[in-house]
């Protein structure tokens, strides 16, 4: 029996710190990733504010919301004179380490500390307080508690209005009059994508089919399972559409394989970042457009803010007019004749003449 | 000798004759549920390509289960060696074309495995913790190794690699044509055999094809064999093995690690197969579910392959087609119903009526409402498995010295 405890000891610790060392080594081989040898904090010496940036998991390279926000940073130092350091968190990492992370930014004279990504809402309120001076925002952030901080901002995005956009082009591009969405998961975040795509597509052409799943109810997992995602997306392509958008984080890589496995004349629609980008070779093709959340407006906006003395604080919501959502027309040959449609339908939500619904 | 091949000719025909009636009534009763409720999609051949698809993986990690406990080793360790086989799977197709990438995905489950019998069969450590910590050893090697490696591959970062070239996958071209224009008639029971058919012989994978052979072959040699048979008895009563001159730390050994490869296998399945490359966390506990519909399948290879059907079937199903849920409850009542009327049959009244009551509150739940509540959708594949293989497979006997450490001499 005590054998048995020992080892038990011994493979239990062996597990932590397999899990724990990923991030420790990323970072030091951070200079291999593909945009990581020029990185403007390095370089960077002027008088302006010192901008701190904490990363989600993956940080720069992966070609999505950290390369975003860093875009913004890039351009905030440029123009504001600024200097900044980086931090990058760790897939499971403690939320200690992600306090530890914001803190350290605090202590070193950062002014403006930009957390990418809701899992900084926690830490930013714990930390928050303890530097009163200091501004933080946090990327699709949340108030994780009734006590407001006076030095935080929450920057969200208006993702129903840049769904509606891409479900005008969805409805626009169907032949068979039958579209898709997949959704992660059933909560009121997702809903909100579901609730534009579908307005969008119903105001482009009001008899469209709209077929909708989601892989999990509430299981956050359905983020991450591109064979949920594939099984979902091929359900609806049998079932006569033709477009399919998904907001479904990880899960996505699934749904592209299923527009792929459906052949020519079908489409998939990415999310958050211009996933033809980051898509594979086979995929591209099949990328119609994606819903874009402009994580580096906002990064940049809110160093724009904090420069002029007058920080952004509480809940900032990025909408079309801010060019804080959108579309991307990375494809060309597939969105050419599309835009100027989607055009008119954005024009008319900046103008207040269509209210895109949150809820479907 | 005459006398016990005609003997085992009996048994042998008097089993097929009784899957083959069991078969069909199914099909029948699917089929008639289909026309009834009017969903199409109950047996489309779209639904069952994604069910053969959904089933693969957990199929390979029951196959494992049932590799290591029929040695006597609780394996709950598959979900990890799982996750080490869609990296494993990952690396070596990236580089070396996807069937050295399946070995590779077997290899390192098999690691995984090995890890397992190192502490379970030499050092005696407890199944369950061992189990555990494989998994959680599992899940952080991946990630480290995706973060370590991934990121400079083309199509790669740090928590995926996507892109990864599939195995071949197979279409038999007349009969696939035949069994598509049959099926779009959606006749009963002729059409629903003929979707089956097709998805059979459409654009199937070779991985999958892989996998339901290892059912067979798995159940050949571990009941048809010597070294089967001795594999097995180290499940039952090590001692007597012991006994018997059977090196019981080998073929212990030996099973673990099959168990893991079979794992791994699965894993491989998920990253290639059911969708285009590794993600870190995309195999959301379905070495867990393999482990279940093992032991709901009562050890025994037909058993996890029904059980894994159930699921893969009922989670694609529920995917594709919300409203089919309410279908299925039809079909889940007339199971229940025909189950009661078979114990009535055998004169089993008490349990006869519990089945009947059990599929009468179903019955209702169909006629009294319209759909299913959203929430209750993703539990339709747990349900539903609950359901058919605990009404099929009411005495469940796992190997006697399942999950009991065992020491060379102990048998004094």
């Amino acid at each position: 029996m005590r054998r048995l405890t020992k080892l038990s000891a011994v493979a239990a610790v062996a597990a932590l710190a397999l899990a724990g060392c990923g991030g420790s080594d990323s970072k030091g081989g951070g200079g291999d990733k593909p945009a990581a040898g020029d990185d403007v904090c390095k370089t960077a010496d002027g008088d302006g504010p010192k901008i701190g940036l904490a990363y989600d998991v993956g940080g720069r390279g992966d070609r999505s919301f950290n390369d975003s926000a860093y875009a913004g940073l890039e351009k905030a130092v440029g123009e504001f004179d600024a200097t900044c350091i980086e931090g990058e968190a760790t897939d499971g990492e403690a939320e200690s380490a992600r306090e530890d992370r914001l803190r350290n930014m605090a202590e070193n004279g950062a002014t403006a500390i930009v957390g990418v990504g809701f899992a900084y809402s926690e830490s930013v309120n714990a930390v928050a307080p303890d530097f009163p001076e200091v501004n933080f925002a946090v990327i699709d952030g949340f108030d994780p508690d009734d006590q407001a901080n006076e030095n935080v901002a929450y920057l969200g995005f208006a993702e129903q209005e840049g769904s509606f956009l891409v479900g005008v082009a969805a409805a626009e591009k169907s032949k068979s009059g039958t579209i898709g969405f997949v959704g992660g998961v059933n909560n009121e975040l997702i809903q909100k994508f579901e609730a534009g795509y579908t307005a969008g597509a119903k105001a482009a052409k009001p008899d469209i089919k709209v077929e909708v799943a989601y892989i999990q109810e509430s299981d956050l997992k359905g983020f991450g399972d591109p064979a949920g995602g594939k099984a979902a997306a091929a359900g609806e392509f049998d079932k006569g559409a033709d477009v399919v958008y998904h907001a479904a984080g990880g899960s996505g890589s699934g749904v592209f394989d299923a527009a792929v496995e459906a052949g020519e004349g079908n489409w998939a629609i990415g999310v958050d970042s211009d996933q033809y980008l980051t898509a594979t070779a086979e995929q591209k093709p099949f990328i119609l457009t994606s819903m874009l959340k402009r994580v580096d407006v906002a990064t940049y906006d809110f160093a724009k803010s904090v420069d002029a003395g007058k920080p952004l604080t509480s809940f900032v919501t990025y909408d079309l007019k801010q060019d804080g959502v959108g579309y991307s027309t990375a494809n060309k040959t597939a969105i050419d004749g599309l835009t100027t449609t989607i055009d008119d339908y954005k024009a008319k939500i900046i103008a207040g003449d269509i209210k895109v619904p949150t809820k479907p | 000798m005459s006398a016990a091949t005609a003997q085992r000719s009996t048994i042998v025909e008097r089993l097929t004759k009784s899957w083959l009636y069991i078969g069909l009534i199914g099909i029948g009763v699917v089929s008639f549920v289909r026309i009834i409720t009017d969903t199409d999609d109950l047996t489309g051949a779209g639904t069952i390509r994604a069910a053969i698809i959904a089933t693969c993986p957990i199929l390979a990690a029951a196959l494992g289960g049932l590799w290591a406990e029929r040695a006597g080793v609780v394996n709950i360790g598959l979900e990890g060696q799982m996750i080490l086989g869609t990296w494993g799977a990952a690396f070596f197709t990236y580089h070396y074309g996807p069937w050295v990438g399946i070995l590779g995905a077997a290899l390192l489950g098999l690691v995984g495995g090995l890890l397992h019998a190192i502490a379970t069969v030499t050092f005696g450590v407890d199944h369950i913790v061992s189990g555990v910590a494989i998994n959680l050893i599992g899940a952080g090697a991946a990630t480290y190794l995706a973060e370590a490696v991934f990121p400079e591959y083309e199509g790669g970062g740090p928590r995926q690699l996507n892109g990864l070239e599939a195995p071949a996958q197979v279409t038999i071209p007349g009969v696939s044509d035949l069994a598509n224009t049959i099926s779009d008639q959606h006749w009963f029971f002729v059409s629903d055999v003929a979707s089956v058919i097709q998805a059979l012989t459409t654009n199937i994978s070779t991985l999958s094809l892989l996998i339901f052979a290892l059912v067979i072959i798995s159940a050949l040699v571990l009941w048809r064999t010597s070294f089967g048979l001795r594999l097995r008895s180290c499940g039952e009563n090590p001692q007597a093995a012991e006994t018997l001159g059977v090196n019981v730390y080998l073929y212990k050994y030996v099973a673990v690690l099959i168990s893991g490869a079979l794992a791994g296998i699965g894993g491989g399945f998920l990253a290639l197969v059911a969708s285009s490359g590794f993600s870190t966390g995309q195999t959301g506990g379905r070495g867990y579910i393999g482990l279940a519909a093992m032991i709901f399948g009562n050890w025994r290879p037909g058993g996890l392959l029904a059980g894994a059907l159930t699921f893969g079937y009922t989670d694609s199903l529920r995917l594709r087609d919300t409203q089919s849920v309410h279908s299925l409850l039809l079909l889940v009542a007339i199971g229940l119903l025909m189950f009661a009327a078979w114990r009535a049959c055998r004169k089993q009244v008490k349990g006869a009526l519990v089945v009947a009551a059990a599929g009468a509150l179903v019955m209702a739940w169909f006629l009294l409402t319209d759909s299913v509540p959203r929430e209750f959708t993703v539990m339709t594949p747990y349900v539903t498995t609950m359901f058919v293989l605990a009404l099929g497979s009411q005495r469940l006997r796992m190997p006697a010295a399942d999950g009991k450490s065992y020491r060379r001499g102990s048998a004094g």
